[in-house]
């Protein structure tokens, strides 16, 4: 560098007076030169302004669609028409909850503090003598038959069916001049008595952990939060797993088809308006106890091989059975048929002589001991389909509670009409939740895109929201499930689509080490080299007009 | 024209000397095709391999999404006998594309328009070589022997590239647009010599004929000239692959979008393994940019000396290419020695010599270190590239500081010698 080093280059040399130092002063520019460096300037700038922006506006705005963020925030804080109509009506069927009304009962869902949309478990019931529209809607119908000889009315579930016999003694047919005859006071005090659990149970999701109903006991309470830890999640499909492990070669193969069309199919069918179901089966021959997990011990007294209550978490050898954790889109069920060696058999729980158990929140376990002749030293090739009766029994009981099934009342399609409904009101929850920490995310974060599916998914879930409520209101509960399912779905996807929450992480200040590590070593020369040149130029300009 | 003997002896010697190495080493292609510095995923010989295999049984030879070069190349190679049986005549139609490189460039030196052109003569004339020794330095350079050795299909966008300019000092303005639209149609960047290759063919039109044509008319005819060019070889790829949207996004969408960030000798791929996705578009059109932008700045200010222009890009190219591979350095050093008068003016040779050679000789060690021995990482080896542009960079900008020199020193003879100073 010289003493003229601070000089502008694109100053003529002639302005500049000559330096003090030897040094001779370079010879001037010649104006071609300096049209030379105008060109050269303007060619990079054309670059930049006429392609490198345009590509910069493209490559880097970002598309955010228009989300109804007040009311997806509305739907989350319980505050929609639709749902404040429904906690209107469900209070005021609670109000008359003293009076017998033939066609509602209603729910003591008091105090939901919580402020969540309030789903009512509003059970529609049909006296016997109404004509029903919907019979698929119909909670429970109740017969009420007089029967000669009692002295107090008595009820009767059907358990295979949604129907309650009610028995009376003829001297109490309610007299219209009474209030509030015995027969109406029993008939209410039974409808909730069955829908008790199922009560507790939607009290229970909606206030989420908060104990202390006030209408359901600690004891109903606790149960019920123990059948939620050991439930699955909800999910729209459920793969169910079926294995046989064996330590040795026999059995080798099981009549695994028809079992499951005889034993396991009819319960499928029964679920397929909450979850959908995918099967799988597998045999697995030396399959051995992992190293950890202790033997079983022979109990002279039981005459069988024993094994610890404590020990049977370790009792799947997860190291080295083939159980797939997860295949496909939902979660998996995995069901294991055990059958012992001949020498270890038979085997069963040493505490409770039990030989099946419930992994909560994986599957369920079965030991099967077939009967062995005398001396026989190996197990039958071949399972009939007969002697997996008592297993897939047990299997069908896990999957039941596996999926959250409420163990009272008795009456199957009475306990699936509950989960129905549970499990409505818990996905129009999550699904309200989740719009609501969508909305906040989009909120609190204007840098992320917004891509037009998650918009199109946002509008689809509070559709298929509102139309939840109405349904849950009117009584259409499965009708209410399908349309919570969906809304849950699309909540779920446009929450977690893939190119807004890659940008969930990257505030703003990361710009700056993004562009300038780059663009800034780049840009510096080509800015005071335009500085340069704008300056020449005006100062050109100016001894022109001198 | 007269067979010159040097000639003979030289093209004769450098395809022995091919034949040699093969010979007594015959494991030495594959080992060289193997090679991350001599074979990107655009011009490796393996994935040609894949390709081919592919075409030669009716399928798409873009399923897999393993071969991105140009679909005429297929006939091509389908021609050569199999590889595995026989790889000698296919070793023998690269050294012949070598020497027809050479001998291309022996043309260009020949022609005298590194020294002399229209609108500039070299201050120091008399140091120069002659053709023959320019082919003797593209021939022996170790670099070209290891591309012609791998097999590297690069070979022919340099062949497109050299008959360009060779076709363009000739006067065959029109063949230099064809032999630069194949090699644009093979690579896509040479696309961007375009400019610099009209005015090499516009200066030796006004040389050669009195009559001068219209500037922007002339480079308007050329332009469409390439343009139909690369869209008669597009035409003869869809009749040969049948999907045309396919091929185009097999093969120039690879180039403009660089999805495959193999390691290789160049900048591209360590930057956009660490780039964040939102940002990818935006550097990748930041990196085109890049190259695109020093074709309008080097012309305007190199305005009278074209053909250095295009020397100097392909050394831009062979420093930011996406997929640079030895290959467009050894055809940036095949157009250097014809800057012989250059040598004395520049500055930092020995640095930037032994930049080069330092990377070259450590960057197959560090590579081993990172891959195959584990116990370097990828910094290694992205390090040793760094030295390997940097190398490459001081050379590029030394040259441009000498021909910047060479035409100040025409326009101030009286200044001829004197030290040189920033300002």
């Amino acid at each position: 560098m010289t003493a003229k080093s601070g000089d502008p280059v694109s100053l003529p040399a002639e302005a500049s007076t000559p330096s003090k130092s030897t040094q001779r002063v370079p010879a001037p520019e010649s104006p071609q030169a300096i049209q030379t460096r105008f060109r050269v300037i303007a060619a990079f700038w054309a670059v930049i302004i006429f392609l490198g922006f345009p590509i910069w506006w493209q490559t880097t705005s970002i598309y955010r669609a228009h989300l109804p963020i007040q009311e997806m925030v509305d739907w989350a804080d319980g505050k929609l028409p639709e749902s404040q109509h429904l906690l209107r009506t469900t209070q005021h069927t609670l109000d008359d909850l003293n009076e017998f009304a033939a066609h509602h009962l209603r729910l003591k869902l008091t105090n939901d503090t919580n402020g969540s949309p309030p789903r009512t478990g509003n059970d529609g019931v049909d006296t016997s003598d109404s004509t029903p529209e919907h019979a698929a809607d119909i909670a429970l119908t109740v017969h009420v038959r007089p029967e000669e000889g009692l002295v107090a009315p008595r009820s009767e579930l059907q358990p295979h069916t949604t129907q309650l016999d009610i028995f009376y003694p003829p001297s109490q047919i309610p007299s219209p001049s009474t209030s509030n005859p015995p027969l109406s006071i029993f008939i209410a005090q039974e409808l909730q008595r069955l829908y008790g659990e199922e009560k507790a149970t939607i009290a229970h999701i909606l206030s989420g952990e908060i104990a202390g109903l006030d209408s359901a006991s600690p004891e109903l309470t606790e149960s019920i939060s123990r059948r939620l830890r050991r439930s699955m999640k909800y999910a729209e499909t459920y793969h169910l797993s079926f294995s046989l492990f064996t330590p040795g070669s026999a059995p080798s193969s099981w009549d695994i088809e028809a079992a499951i069309q005889e034993y396991l199919a009819p319960l499928l069918d029964a679920f397929a308006p909450i979850s959908n179901f995918t099967i799988d089966t597998q045999v697995q021959l030396y399959a051995t106890f992992s190293p950890m997990n202790p033997d079983p011990i022979y109990d002279e007294a039981e005459a069988a091989w024993t094994l610890k209550k404590e020990d049977l978490s370790a009792f799947i050898n997860a190291a080295e059975w083939p159980l797939n954790p997860s295949i496909g889109s939902g979660p998996t069920l995995n069901f294991i048929l055990y059958v012992p060696d001949p020498s270890q058999s038979p085997m069963i729980v040493k505490e409770n002589r039990a030989s099946s158990w419930i992994v909560p929140q994986w599957g369920g376990v079965f030991l099967l001991n077939p009967p062995l002749a005398k001396g026989q030293t190996s197990n039958p090739a071949y399972l009939e389909q007969d002697s997996l009766q008592s297993a897939f029994k047990t299997f069908s009981h896990q999957l039941l509670t596996l999926l959250g099934t409420p163990s009272t009342p008795s009456s199957l399609p009475l306990r699936l009409q509950t989960l129905i409904r549970v499990r409505a009101a818990s996905l129009l929850l999550s699904a309200s939740s989740t719009m609501g920490s969508l909305a906040r995310l989009t909120e609190s974060l204007p840098s992320i895109p917004i891509p037009a599916n998650v918009a199109s998914s946002v509008s689809t879930t509070l559709s298929h929201l509102s139309a939840t409520c109405s349904h849950l209101r009117e009584g259409r509960f499965n009708a209410a499930l399908a349309t919570a399912r969906v809304a849950e779905n699309e909540a779920e996807r446009s929450f977690f689509e893939k190119t807004m929450v890659g940008q969930v992480y990257f505030p703003d200040e990361h710009k700056v080490a993004v562009y300038l590590p780059l663009l800034g070593p780049i840009g510096v020369p080509l800015v005071v080299g335009l500085i340069k040149e704008v300056k020449r130029l005006v100062a050109a300009w100016k001894a022109r007009r001198v | 024209m007269a067979v010159d003997r040097r000639m003979v002896g030289v093209f004769g010697v450098a395809f022995v000397l091919r034949l040699l190495l093969i010979c007594l080493f015959p494991s030495l292609p594959d080992l060289l095709t193997g090679r991350v510095e001599v074979s990107t995923p655009v011009n490796s010989f393996k994935r040609l391999q894949e390709g081919l295999y592919l075409y030669t049984r009716n399928v798409s030879p873009y399923d897999g999404g393993v071969f991105h070069q140009a679909p005429l190349l297929l006939p091509l190679f389908s021609l050569l006998p199999d590889i595995h049986s026989n790889p000698i005549p296919t070793a023998i139609f690269y050294f012949l594309v070598d020497l027809v490189n050479a001998y291309a460039l022996v043309q260009i030196s020949e022609s005298g328009q590194s020294i002399q052109s229209r609108l500039h003569s070299a201050v120091r004339k008399h140091i120069q070589w002659d053709g023959v020794s320019v082919a003797a330095w593209f021939l022996f350079n170790p670099f070209t022997i290891a591309t012609c050795l791998a097999r590297s299909t690069s070979v022919f966008t340099t062949s497109g590239i050299l008959f360009a300019v060779s076709n363009a000092v000739s006067g065959n303005s029109v063949n230099a647009m064809l032999a630069l639209g194949f090699a644009s149609y093979l690579s896509l960047y040479p696309a961007l010599l375009f400019i610099p290759l009209v005015l090499v063919c516009y200066d030796q039109r006004l040389q050669s004929s009195k009559k001068s044509p219209k500037a922007v008319g002339y480079v308007l005819q050329h332009a469409a000239i390439l343009a139909a060019s690369v869209v008669g070889l597009l035409a003869l790829s869809y009749l040969i692959t049948g999907n045309f949207w396919e091929f185009m996004s097999a093969t120039y969408g690879f180039h403009l979008l660089v999805p495959d960030l193999t390691p290789n000798v160049g900048l591209w791929w360590y930057f956009f393994i660490e780039m964040f996705d939102s940002f990818r578009e935006f550097f990748i059109g930041v990196f085109w940019l890049h190259l695109a932008s020093y074709v309008g700045g080097l012309t305007a200010r190199l305005r009278r000396q074209p053909l250095f222009v295009i020397a100097s890009l392909l050394g831009v190219f062979a420093i930011f290419k996406p997929y640079p591979s030895i290959s467009d350095a050894s055809l940036y050093f095949a157009m250097l020695p014809l800057y012989r008068h250059l040598f004395p003016l520049m500055r930092y040779t020995f640095f930037a010599i032994s930049a080069i050679l330092y990377s070259s000789l450590l960057g197959p060690a560090f590579y081993h270190l990172w891959i195959y021995a584990g116990s370097g990482n990828a910094n290694f080896f992205y390090a040793i590239t760094l030295v390997w542009s940097l190398g490459l960079s001081i050379l590029l900008a030394d040259s441009i500081f000498s021909a910047l020199r060479d035409e100040w020193e025409q326009d101030h003879p009286e200044e001829q010698g004197t030290e040189v100073k920033q300002v």
